[in-house]
């Protein structure tokens, strides 16, 4: 894709990436909190951090002990 | 004080409860992170999707094959991304709201105090439509934005009407998966019962007749108004079944709720 077309739209993209540093940082936050997860805390924060948004969301619904 | 009066006093206090509940399990967080997301991508995939193609080598001759993509290719996107996520997490997050509570015990404990059954279940469905009419209005907002700088306006009224279309479908799921996690004895069971309504359902869309009344009615109504079709085809027989499917997984889930022992 051209720079051009990307630098034009930059502002739109901006707001995805927030949302998904949003989600990083309460799914990180969360995790710190939580007595226990189901799986190795140290595998979830690799999932949060290097999956984007389908991580946090994945600990979200999957990795908190109810 | 009638004892009208007193239930729903005990009903709002519920219902608080219910949003806070919402809020600090961080499903609210969840449901409009993902409906935001989709309706800022949804848009911005649409209109960039050939210039994509056209990056990548050896698909470049394809790129000229898709046409100049158009508001209604967003709309589609939008359509789409919001009608099979919102039904994932619509089962996801719905299945433990009364299986989970019967499970922990917690339950028992709320209902030991004078807490009407109706208003139990009833605040924990009027927690979620409030948690799918928040994302869904900023997700919709968003779209509306972004499908209007990238392409141009947007017909509101359709627009509006659509997105009132992908709410009902969205509490359909919710209030089925909520009688699924009242029929269920644990968190599990109920998930299976909940999504075993909810694909019957889909299925149900493509039965002979009868198809265009299921949820899957809502969709394509959706789907005309978002392609700009005139004139449209409205399904207004999936609206009052969709209405109707509703207040029966309600009152069915309170019927069995009220024998049943927590």
């Amino acid at each position: 894709m051209d720079v051009d077309i990307l630098m034009r739209y930059l502002p739109l993209l901006i707001p995805i990436a927030l949302i998904q540093f949003a989600l990083m940082v309460a799914a990180l936050l969360d995790l710190r909190k939580q007595p226990a997860t189901r799986g190795p805390k140290w595998a979830w924060v690799l999932v949060i951090v290097f999956i984007n948004f389908i991580g946090p969301l994945l600990y979200f619904v999957l990795g908190r002990e109810e | 004080m009638t004892r009208f009066s007193i239930e729903w006093a005990a009903f709002v206090t519920a219902t608080r409860k219910e949003l806070l509940q919402q809020a600090r399990t961080k499903r609210l967080l969840i449901v409009v992170a993902v409906f935001v997301l989709f309706g800022l991508t949804s848009p911005l995939l649409a209109k960039f999707t050939p210039e994509l193609l056209s990056s990548i080598p050896g698909a470049e001759q394809f790129a000229d094959l898709i046409p100049e993509p158009s508001i209604a290719d967003a709309m589609t996107q939008y359509i789409k991304n919001l009608t099979q996520f919102g039904f994932i997490l619509a089962v996801l997050l719905g299945m433990g709201a009364v299986a989970g509570e019967k499970e922990r015990g917690t339950a028992a404990m709320i209902l030991s105090k004078p807490l009407p059954r109706w208003a139990f279940l009833l605040s924990k469905f009027v927690a979620q439509v409030a948690v799918y009419v928040l994302a869904l209005g900023i997700a919709a907002l968003g779209a509306y934005y972004y499908t209007f700088i990238l392409f141009g306006p947007v017909d509101v009224g359709s627009f509006v009407l659509l997105n009132l279309l992908l709410l009902l479908w969205l509490l359909t799921f919710v209030a089925v998966t909520l009688l699924g996690s009242v029929l269920g004895k644990s968190t599990s069971a109920a998930a299976g019962i909940g999504l075993g309504g909810a694909v019957l359902l889909l299925l149900a869309g493509s039965l002979p007749k009868v198809g265009s009344l299921a949820p899957g009615g809502l969709v394509t109504w959706a789907s005309q108004l978002g392609a700009g079709i005139d004139p449209v085809d409205p399904h207004g027989g999936a609206v009052a079944m969709a209405l109707a499917i509703i207040l029966l997984s309600l009152t069915g889930a309170l019927a069995v709720f009220e024998t049943q022992e927590v």
